[in-house]
């Protein structure tokens, strides 16, 4: 592409994939500013300028704390979502193997990567004592099926249900499935995977009955590189990270004041929008739901119904590669996801889908837009133009 | 953009020349070689190499495709006791097959990649020719591309040589431009071709048999990793003579060898329906150069159809492994590539 399209193209840019990484707030750099320069503590020293970056640290541990219903001392500030998923697997995990003891992980069939491939590598053998991972079914709804639940929680040392679905958006009944554990397993840890659902849902609610919530900055608008991982009760975890002992010996490193400031920040805006914002982006996300399955013949809404999360858009498109369709959008300016991704860049195909019983040849046109509070109408319009004239020139052919 | 240095300088002369270019790497393989060529190491390079000269970089997933057109039927061929150049296949059903027609779809008008061989287009019909550098020429494994393809392909790297290829990435400041390049099969880790086809198919224990006097010398452990004209790992020599593997009989698990002298045979059986023209067909029976392996002679014949599909050659040689492609050069233009078609087993009869 040449130079001057290129600009032309960024400066109309439509971003259509909040869900991957959302749109980075202008009050997040502003808290977070004081603590990326000059002189800042490092918050274990003992003198006024590591009390001072201490403060700001603790201020906004308490202040997750509050939002996600936990322990006031209970939230440990990760490297991000992926690293907080791990430590709640190999915490529980390693906890248990320590004491000479094996370990059932039961996670949900749709769980994101960080999740499930932190499960299934301690059940190739990397600790002293055996780990068995099982998978939770979900229905074509994209929910855990909770009727076949039950006799799997059987044992569960930990379980691990995301809160909503990264891909799809459907939220899952975590209250429902920690209550099942906990009659099915004695000493359970629950865990719940809340990056996707934390700027949509209030997690004191959604979250509910979960010991260990897991949430990110950049899904929330805050910097990338920072998560937590919220203890609802006192749960012994083995650290993943060990050196210096802090987050209490949870997670040694020195902690990243201008990053817990920028994601605590983060999170309480979400809290605050949430009431006006939810409604409003569900209804734009119908709209543009709409305006792709009423231009086009086979394109349907992956879920059209249940409890979602209302900035996901995911539809699958008949006769057409989800690769091409997201390059075509791409070259019009519109920024859309393929079904997930890998770190390569390529697509690989969607184990959720897969978990859901979606049709394979289906599967392979799937596309998820995702919106944010911020994007406008007009802007949906447009995304939806793109779409389905990306769409239609696919299905015509060569050209 | 395979990550290696050819591609590369066939991405910068393109991009040079102000045509508007997007590189493309192909996931075709998540196992465990991952090494040979367009594993994520590769990847990043090619996306490097592309960030590097100002083009878009993507990544295409063609794995599902990739297994059932080129690792499938690799296999399988290997357990019909033919020798399959896996390479051919992922360029006749991917990069210049499904590749080809997502490129058309997505609005392109050209497919180039770094192979070292030329389109010509002097006349109304493109021409395949060997690349100006004879060592690393790979008209080859493009021997069976006919018009349509030919018409949108381009092949920048094909008038330089190996040496003026490496000197253009360093002058671009190419990360790749001192980067070997991948011999391997790219999904087969280094040396691992039997237990990897261990893993997917039965191998077959088989006698080693003279095949003049019928007399059995030994065995091999797999009559599936023979192949045709290979000397090693068939036992010792009957009497301190070296054999060779003249055929292989995968019905009765049998291999059959033969010395030095008498291996070698005076034509190429064909598949008959396999025959496709590189540009316009010519009229058989016609003088050519045919080329029976990556980096074989070329050998003068003479291409018949009269009694099924048959390369006859002005010389006897060591004989062509069967699944091989055999590429057929203009006998009086060598560099030109004419067509291509399979080489086929022939019939035990006549011995």
């Amino acid at each position: 592409m040449t130079e001057s399209r290129r600009a032309e193209r960024d400066r109309e840019l439509l971003y259509f994939d909040h869900a991957a990484s959302a749109p980075r707030r202008e009050e997040v750099l502003l808290a977070m500013a004081p603590y990326t320069r000059g002189v800042v503590g490092n918050p274990t020293g003992s003198h006024r300028a590591a009390r001072a970056a201490r403060l700001a640290l603790d201020d906004a541990r308490e202040e997750v704390a509050a939002l996600t219903g936990s322990l006031p001392g209970g939230v440990v500030f990760t490297g991000g979502g992926t690293e907080s998923c791990n430590e709640a697997v190999f915490g529980v995990a390693a906890d248990r193997a320590r004491r000479g003891r094996p370990s059932r992980l039961v996670v949900s069939s749709i769980e994101h990567h960080a999740v499930l491939d932190a499960a299934r590598r301690l059940a190739r053998g990397l600790l002293a004592a055996p780990v068995e991972v099982v998978e939770l079914p979900v229905g074509r709804d994209g929910v855990v099926d909770l009727a076949r639940a039950r006799a799997l929680l059987e044992g569960a040392d930990l379980v691990s249900v995301m809160t909503a679905n990264n891909e799809v958006g459907t939220v899952q009944p975590i209250a429902a499935i920690a209550a099942l554990a906990r009659d099915v397993a004695a000493d359970v840890v629950v865990h719940t995977d809340a990056v996707a659902a934390a700027p949509w849902a209030d997690l004191v609610v959604a979250a509910e009955g979960a010991d260990l919530v897991t949430i990110c900055g950049h899904k929330l608008g805050g910097p990338v590189g920072v998560g937590a991982l919220c203890l609802r009760r006192e749960v012994t975890l083995a650290p993943l990270l060990v050196g210096g002992g802090q987050e209490r010996g949870r997670r040694a490193g020195t902690p990243d004041v201008a990053a817990a400031v920028g994601l605590a920040t983060a999170l309480r805006l979400a809290g605050e929008e949430r009431a006006g914002a939810f409604a409003r982006t569900a209804a734009r996300r119908d709209q543009l739901a709409k305006l792709l399955t009423s231009a086009l013949d086979g394109v349907t809404q992956t879920v059209p119904s249940g409890e979602l999360l209302p900035g996901t858009c995911h539809v699958l498109v008949d006769g057409v590669a989800s690769e091409e369709l997201v390059y075509l959008c791409d070259e019009a300016g519109l920024c859309v996801s393929a079904a997930s991704s890998c770190a390569s860049g390529a697509t690989t195909q969607s184990h959720v889908l897969a978990a859901m019983g979606v049709d394979g040849a289906l599967a392979r046109g799937s596309l998820r837009l995702s919106i944010g509070a911020g994007t406008s109408d007009e802007e949906v319009e447009r995304a939806a133009g793109i779409v389905v004239a990306a769409v239609r020139r696919l299905r015509a052919g060569a050209g | 953009m395979s990550g290696g240095v050819d591609s590369s300088v066939a991405a910068s002369l393109l991009a040079d020349a102000g045509h508007d270019v997007v590189g493309c790497t192909l996931k075709l393989w998540g196992g465990e070689s991952d090494a040979g060529c367009c594993s994520a190491a590769d990847v990043d390079d090619a996306r490097r190499v592309a960030q590097v000269l100002g083009i878009d970089h993507h990544v295409f997933n063609l794995a599902e495709r990739f297994e059932a057109d080129v690792v499938d039927p690799y296999v399988a061929a290997h357990a019909r006791g033919e020798t399959p150049n896996p390479c051919v296949a992922c360029n006749r059903s991917i990069k210049f097959g499904e590749l080809l027609s997502r490129a058309s779809r997505l609005g392109f008008d050209a497919l180039a990649t770094g192979h070292h061989a030329r389109v010509v287009r002097e006349g109304p019909i493109p021409q395949l020719r060997r690349g100006a550098d004879a060592g690393k020429d790979q008209s080859y494994v493009l021997g069976f591309l006919g018009v349509e393809e030919l018409a949108r392909l381009v092949l920048p790297v094909g008038e330089l040589t190996k040496a003026e290829v490496r000197a253009r990435a360093h002058a671009a400041g190419l990360r790749t431009a001192a980067k070997p390049d991948s011999q391997e099969v790219c999904f087969i880790p280094r040396k691992g071709r039997g237990r990897f086809l261990a893993e997917r198919t039965a191998l077959t224990p088989g006698v080693v048999v003279e095949r003049a006097s019928g007399v059995e010398l030994g065995t091999v452990p797999a009559v599936e990793l023979v192949t045709v004209g290979q000397r090693r790992g068939i036992g010792p020599g009957h009497g301190g003579v070296a054999r060779y593997v003249a055929d292989v009989d995968p019905s009765t698990a049998t291999i059959y060898v033969t010395t030095r002298e008498e291996l070698d045979v005076a034509h190429v059986d064909l598949a008959p329906d396999s025959l496709r023209w590189s540009g316009a067909p010519r009229t058989l029976p016609a003088r050519v150069l045919v080329q029976a392996s990556a980096h074989g002679p070329a050998l003068a014949a003479t291409l018949s159809d009269g009694d099924g599909l048959i390369a006859v050659l002005d010389r006897a040689a060591r004989p062509a492994a069967p699944g091989q492609l055999a590429v057929f050069y203009d006998h009086e233009d060598p560099d030109l590539v004419l067509g291509a078609a399979t080489v086929a087993r022939r019939a035990l009869a006549a011995a």
